[in-house]
Parts: structure tokens; sequence; C-alpha cells
């Protein structure tokens, strides 16, 4: 792991209106540094606002407050357009292997659709063998290839959904909950996955998760998350074993291991 | 086992229903609920754990169907009732009394358009065990306070939508356990919930288990819920029991190689390997008789007579029973 910032964010606030009078903040406060190299975790219940600040960080909405810079570079006020360069260097793999892979299309196109977009390859011939490539890196069969979504399994879906998010070769990859919706075996399998991945390409990685065993197993740091803000955040070995917030201390309370 | 024994499975078997072909989904399980015991079911999805708890009270999906093996409830000590070939009027009347379940989503299985408090008094209503609309206010509201809801009384009249999925899946459990049943079924009950909130649920289950005798049948794929509430526990694949003990043996000392395929694909809390080991491939399609040991293609342990012969259901210690023909007496 070198020491340089990938991704920074600074004093971000999102604030989401309940009803006329009252709203609450999603995200109240948060600043944090992601290395290039390492695999960031952030944790906490649900509704604590973990997926509100990724999606601040990926730029699928804006923060009502703060900064966000990927690279040293402030991107959280640029217009779409000048977005574009940036958003191919950062993808998402999300939860519901099902509904984040469009049904009417086929894998080809599923995989080939960031291909396209950021109009990384001149030629077809070029575009077909990076295919190839990345079926083959998350262990998919090439037949699979002209088929549909719904032939598959989850636990293949969700392989489908990584391939599609490494294919513009991104430096940081966001997984939303990505294996919470998976069987404990195919839960392994995309875990092993994810993490050779990790090595093999040299990606950093935001891992978000409720499942602190989950995230001891991937995870270099770990952000304990509540009510929108950040209450612990210190390397993997510390928060397991000396653990310093009592909301830290409640969840690893909280959580059954055989 | 147990002599003191609630329900008790025999050969069981549950088949899906396709045009002029049968296909069996649980293949003759034989189980047993002894009093007071909670019971644990765990398998990869499909394997046929929810089937084996819906047959039990009569709930399966309109393609399957009991095509074989007897449910039996013990009554009395004498008394023994067959729930497979009980009349559906009868054995409704013993479901929500006796046979409580609690699902998976909170959300779908509460009715939206009506209040808490009246939902819950439908239980007593239909089963006959209301004495007076206050007395049953007051034994509702009881309850509430029991499974942990704060302010049980403003709580009676709120709506499902007002209440979060930790709360729902509470109001659920309320409403299973009004009638004082012999036996809840819990399928997949913490599986949508915040670890937080599933340690809370699992304890108040447990709790509720002791402190009224009753007992349960937990269905999970989770091997953590197992090891905090189960006291004895069956591992399922492919509509099979692989392997059955208690819990503390079954995770001191697990026998099958797909039970500890099952338990090393868990990442703990400390010291994790570099890659976790794990069972490789997926769950195969259900087809066609097969003559072998149905976990031969995913095993770990490459032995010939798996292909050609499935493995009897061996006894290997007390209450431990493993279906392997690597394991030896």
């Amino acid at each position: 792991m070198d020491n340089s910032v990938l991704l920074s964010a600074s004093h971000l606030k999102k604030k989401y209106r309940i009803d006329r009078k009252n709203s609450i903040f999603a995200v109240n406060d948060v600043s944090l540094d992601i290395f290039t190299g390492e695999t960031l975790a952030l944790v906490g219940e649900s509704g604590c606002g973990k997926s509100t600040l990724s999606k601040i960080l990926m730029q699928i909405i804006k923060p009502d407050e703060g900064t966000v810079s990927f690279e040293g570079k402030e991107i959280s006020s640029l217009s779409e357009r000048a977005l574009r360069p940036y958003i191919s260097r950062m993808q998402m793999v999300f939860q519901d292997p099902a509904s984040s892979l469009d049904p009417r299309m086929k894998i080809r196109d599923i995989i080939a659709e960031p291909l396209k977009a950021f109009k990384i390859y001149g030629t077809q011939a070029e575009m077909n063998e990076r295919i190839l490539e990345l079926t083959d890196m998350v262990e998919l069969k090439e037949d699979c290839l002209n088929r549909y979504p719904h032939e598959f399994s989850g636990g293949q879906k969700q392989r489908i959904g990584i391939a599609r998010a490494i294919a513009a070769s991104p430096k940081l990859l966001v997984c939303d909950e990505s294996v919470s919706a998976l069987d404990v075996c195919v839960q392994a399998q995309i875990l092993n996955l994810l993490k050779r991945l990790k090595n093999q390409l040299g990606l950093t990685c935001l891992f978000i998760s409720h499942d602190l065993s989950v995230v001891s197993f991937i995870a270099d740091r770990v952000c304990v998350m509540k009510n929108g803000a950040i209450c612990e955040l210190a390397p993997a070995e510390k928060i397991y074993s000396a653990p310093e917030h009592e909301y830290t201390k409640y969840l690893l309370a909280s959580v059954y291991c055989p | 086992m147990n002599e003191d024994l609630l329900l008790e499975i025999k050969n069981l078997t549950v088949s899906i229903q396709k045009k002029n072909e049968s296909i069996p989904i649980v293949k003759g399980i034989d189980m047993d609920l002894p009093n007071g015991q909670i019971v644990g079911l765990v398998g990869e999805s499909g394997c046929g754990k929810s089937m084996t708890a819906k047959s039990i009270n009569g709930i399966l999906p309109s393609v399957a169907k009991v095509t074989g093996g007897s449910i039996l409830w013990h009554d009395s000590k004498d008394k023994v009732t067959d729930l497979v070939t009980l009349k559906e009027k009868d054995l409704r009347k013993r479901c929500g009394q006796d046979i409580a379940m609690i699902f998976q989503e909170p959300m779908t299985s509460l009715n939206p358009m009506m209040r808490i408090g009246d939902q819950i008094r439908e239980v007593l209503r239909i089963h006959k065990l209301e004495k007076s609309p206050s007395q049953s206010r007051e034994q509702i509201i009881k309850m509430l306070e029991s499974v942990g809801i704060e302010n049980p009384s403003l709580r009676y009249n709120s709506w499902p939508h007002e209440l979060s999925g930790g709360m729902r899946q509470r109001v659920m459990i309320a409403m299973a356990m009004i009638s004082s049943p012999k036996l809840l079924i819990a399928d997949e009950a913490t599986t949508a919930l915040d670890v937080t909130t599933q340690a809370q649920i699992l304890k108040l289950m447990k709790s509720m288990c002791t402190k009224s005798s009753m007992s349960a049948l937990v269905i999970t794929h989770n091997m953590g819920v197992v090891s905090a509430i189960c006291d004895y526990v069956y591992v399922m694949y492919l509509g099979t029991v692989m392997e059955q003990a208690k819990v503390s043996e079954l995770f001191s000392n697990p026998l099958h190689p797909y039970t500890r395929g099952l338990l090393s694909s868990i990442p703990k809390l400390s010291g994790n390997p570099e890659y976790l080991k794990t069972i490789p491939g997926n769950i195969p399609v259900v087809n066609k008789k097969f003559p072998g040991c149905e976990f031969c293609i995913r095993c770990s342990e490459d032995v010939q007579k798996c292909f050609f012969e499935n493995p009897p259901l061996k006894q290997v210690g007390e209450d431990h029973f493993v279906r392997c023909h690597t394991v030896s007496l």
C-alpha cells in the first residue's frame, strides 16, 4: 500500500426532508481519505447513511455541503460532461444482482456497455477480445455471453456485475453490500474473487457492508458509521482487537460466529 | 433421541408436479422435534428446507405436494395425529393455535391496511380465544410489551408502515405467540434484519421458548444463528439430511464434507485465511434419479463409490448421524 490519497472527502453533508418541518442528516460532516491500493470498509446498521455516502463519493447524488476530490482534483463541482473521464475510473458493484442487470440485454452487451460508453476500444475485434478476457477473469464460461441474465444464478449474476464494473479498468471499485444477498458458499466464492481481482489489478476498494465478519476478511481499514457520522475509523486489526467507540463494541457483540 | 417428542417427521417426501412427471424436492427426511427444544434446519437456498417447514402446516405452494411419509403430532403420550392426512379444515384449526409461523419478510406478511392491534386480535378471534374486547386488548398490549416494543398501548393503534423492520418482526412474533402455540416455525426470520436487531430478536425467541416451554424449528442458512440459539441441528442438501447432531457437537466435530465446506465458507472475526476455503460450483439442477451421493460432484473427497451408491445415514456418536461414505464408524 502506498500512501497517496486516491479519493478524499471533506465535510460532506446531505440532508433529507421527512416532512414540511423536519429533516434528517443522512450524512453529517463526514471527512475521509481512501488511499491507493487499500480496501476501506464502511460498516453500520441500515439507515446510518453508508449508501448515501457512497453515492455522494460516486457523484450519483450531490452533497449539500462539502467536496470530493479524486487524485487531488476536486470533482464534486464539475459538470456532468467534465466528470465523464473520472466516472470511468470509479465503478460500482451493487447489492441485488438481479435488478442491477438489464433483463433485455445479452451478457455480452451488458459487459460491453461501459466499453462503448467510455469509447475505450476503436475496433470491434479489440472489444471482443477484452470481453473474453473479462469473462475469464470472473471465472465465467465463454458460452454465457449470448445468454440473458435470467438464465443465471445469483452468484453468476454477481460475477457479471463485477465484470461490467472492472471493464473500463477503474481505479476505485465501490461494492455496496455486494455479497449480502448471496448464500454462504456463493458469498465465499465472490469474496475470494473480489480479493483476487483487487490484488491482480491493483484496485482500490470501498466495501460497504453490515456484516462485520465479511469485513474482517476483506478490509484493511474499517470505518464505522452511525446516524450519518463516522464514529470510529481505524485499521482492521485494531477495530477487531481493541475497539474504542462504544458503538463498535456493541456491533461486535451482536455478531454470532459459529 | 428424546422420548418427549412434540413432532415427528417420518420419511417425508415432497414433489413438484409438472405436467406428467413429478420431481422430488424433499427426498424422504426424518426429523424429530422434542418438547421445549430449538431445532435448526440449515442448507443453501433450494435445498428444500422451506418446503419441509411448509408441509408441516400445509401451506405448500399449489404445484408442490406431499407424496409420501407422515408428520406425526404428539397431542399427548398416547394420542398421535398425522398432519398429512388431516382434513384441511382440521389442520387450519391447529395452524395459528398450536403451530405458529414467522416469515422472512415482515413487511409483506403484515396487512398494510390494518392496525397492529387489530391484526393480532384477529388471531384470537379466529381461534375463538377472545373473552371480551377489553380483556384481549389488555392481553395484546402485554404481549407487545413482552416482545420488547416500547410504548405498547400507543403502538396498538399504529399502522405497519410506521414501524421499522425490527419492530415489524417483533409484531410478527407477538402475533405468533398470542395463542401460546406449542411449536414456532421461524423461516429465515432474521435474515433481512441488521446484525444488532437480529441479535435482539434471537435473544427474544430463545427467552420465549424457555419461558413458555415452546418448541421451535429455525430455518436458516446462517450458521451463526444456529450456533446462537439452537439445541440440535439438521444439515440439508438437495432434499436429504446430510448430517444431524447436537449444535456443540456439529461445530466442534463436523464430519460431512458439505458441513465442513459450509463452516469454512464463513469468514470469522479474526484470523481469516488469505482466501476462504469454499465449496466449488452451485447447487445442481434437480434432475432424474441419480444413483450416487447427491453431493459427490462438489465434494472435496474423491471416492469412486460415491458416484454409484447413495450412502445411508449412519450413526457415529450419541445423537450424531452422517450420510457419507468417507466417514467410518
